[in-house]
């Protein structure tokens, strides 16, 4: 019983009219349905039971800065010291950018960096700002930046005496994100070329849909509750039993794997028995499923900018 | 002779189809939206591969075209799944 079920559902057989029943298109059919479901099922869990299944995130103040500060060291660049005053700069542009549901350095209303930047009190002779999200650790940020040469040039510039650091997370765009903005600035009043920020594009501003960061706080002048307000700004850390990511392209890679074992096995078949009959090309489903593999190996969560 | 090298060489097209869309997919990995753009692409070009190769080889049935329809449509939903997690 169990091996004709088994031979109807992979194996080309008169019984499934000599194509394997798992490529018919009724059941290629369920698959979608089941992508469909799981899809719906695991964004539910995730709202329901974020410490069950959810994102991943290690990202820590001091590892951003160690690693900075090695890059730096690497090249024979001094040492960048963290400013009390860029990090109040990079929570307000954190904030700002929750409240306004965006993701640019200057904000739909035209508000840039550098703004932020003087409200803190920091009087910049020189300044940078770079942006990254949805990274799951430390060292995927700095790598990435490093990756990136505009995001480099501000790391490895021997200009730069602070740094600044604001770590959140939020909704942005409708999507549950983790925030990294990373301030750069030196006073010193000979150098007087404010950098220009990187590459500038507006983000969508639709409705804000999340913020984390208490508007109020910031606007607080005592030394000790901005102090302490940063100090809930120096990481991120969130383990779920089951992280979202990692569990998606098992899932989907294993599927990939499952589709284009069965093509490869119902060709075989068909091929030596020599059948003739009325179906898709399954050499070309293989190198179609085979580049949708490798594209999707391109995808990645974290996006800097 | 001259149509046994036809399959060859709409094989080779779709290969280059695939490689091209693929490298493009790798461009614009910054961009979710483009990415799931990229995807549709190319389902919606292979699926127009298989037509013209299956009517080429005069093979064309509608159990053909629904075939190729639903992986183009499969490949969709794992690329969505996959960017949008």
């Amino acid at each position: 019983m169990m091996y004709r079920f088994l031979r109807h559902f992979f194996l080309p057989h008169h019984t499934n009219n000599h194509r394997a029943k798992a490529l018919h298109p009724d059941i290629l059919l369920v698959y979608i349905l089941l992508l469909a479901v799981f899809n719906f099922s695991f964004r539910y869990i995730h709202t329901q039971y974020p410490s069950i299944l959810g994102y991943a995130t290690d990202i820590r103040l001091g590892e951003l800065l160690d690693l900075t500060n090695q890059k730096r060291t690497a090249l024979g660049l001094s040492q960048l010291k963290l400013n009390e005053k860029l990090s109040l700069a990079a929570a307000k542009k954190a904030q700002d950018m929750f409240a306004n549901n965006y993701w640019s350095h200057t904000s739909p209303e035209g508000k840039t960096p550098w703004e932020f930047v003087t409200s803190s009190g920091y009087e910049y002779s020189m300044a940078g700002e770079n942006l990254a999200k949805n990274f799951s650790d430390s060292s995927g940020v700095v790598e990435a930046w490093m990756a990136s040469r505009t995001h480099k040039d501000n790391i490895v510039k021997p200009g730069y005496k602070d740094i600044g650091y604001a770590i959140v997370n939020g909704v942005l765009n409708g999507e549950e994100t983790t925030l990294v903005v990373q301030m750069f600035g030196a006073t010193n009043k000979e150098e007087v070329i404010a950098q220009k920020p990187v590459p500038l594009s507006t983000g969508t501003s639709t409705e804000a849909l999340g913020d984390q960061i208490p508007m109020n706080i910031l606007d607080v002048a005592s030394p000790e509750a901005t102090k302490s307000f940063l100090s809930s700004l120096s990481s991120v850390i969130q383990t779920p039993k089951i992280n979202i990511p990692t569990m998606t392209r098992v899932i989907v890679f294993i599927f990939l794997g499952f589709l284009i074992a069965i093509l490869i096995i119902d060709g075989c078949v068909v091929s030596r028995r020599k059948i003739i009959r009325v179906a898709g090309h399954n050499v070309a489903h293989i190198m179609f499923f085979m580049a949708i593999c490798l594209a999707l190996m391109f995808v990645k969560r974290g996006v800097l900018l | 002779m001259k149509r046994k090298w036809i399959p060859i060489l709409n094989f080779i097209v779709l290969a280059i189809i695939l490689s091209s869309t693929v490298f493009l997919f790798g461009q614009v990995r910054e961009n979710k939206m483009m990415q799931i753009l990229v995807g549709i692409l190319i389902s919606i070009l292979y699926v127009t591969w298989g037509m013209i190769h299956h009517a080429m080889q005069g093979d064309l049935y509608p159990k053909v075209v629904v075939e190729y329809l639903l992986v183009g449509a499969i490949a969709v939903t794992l690329i969505v799944t996959v960017v949008w997690i």
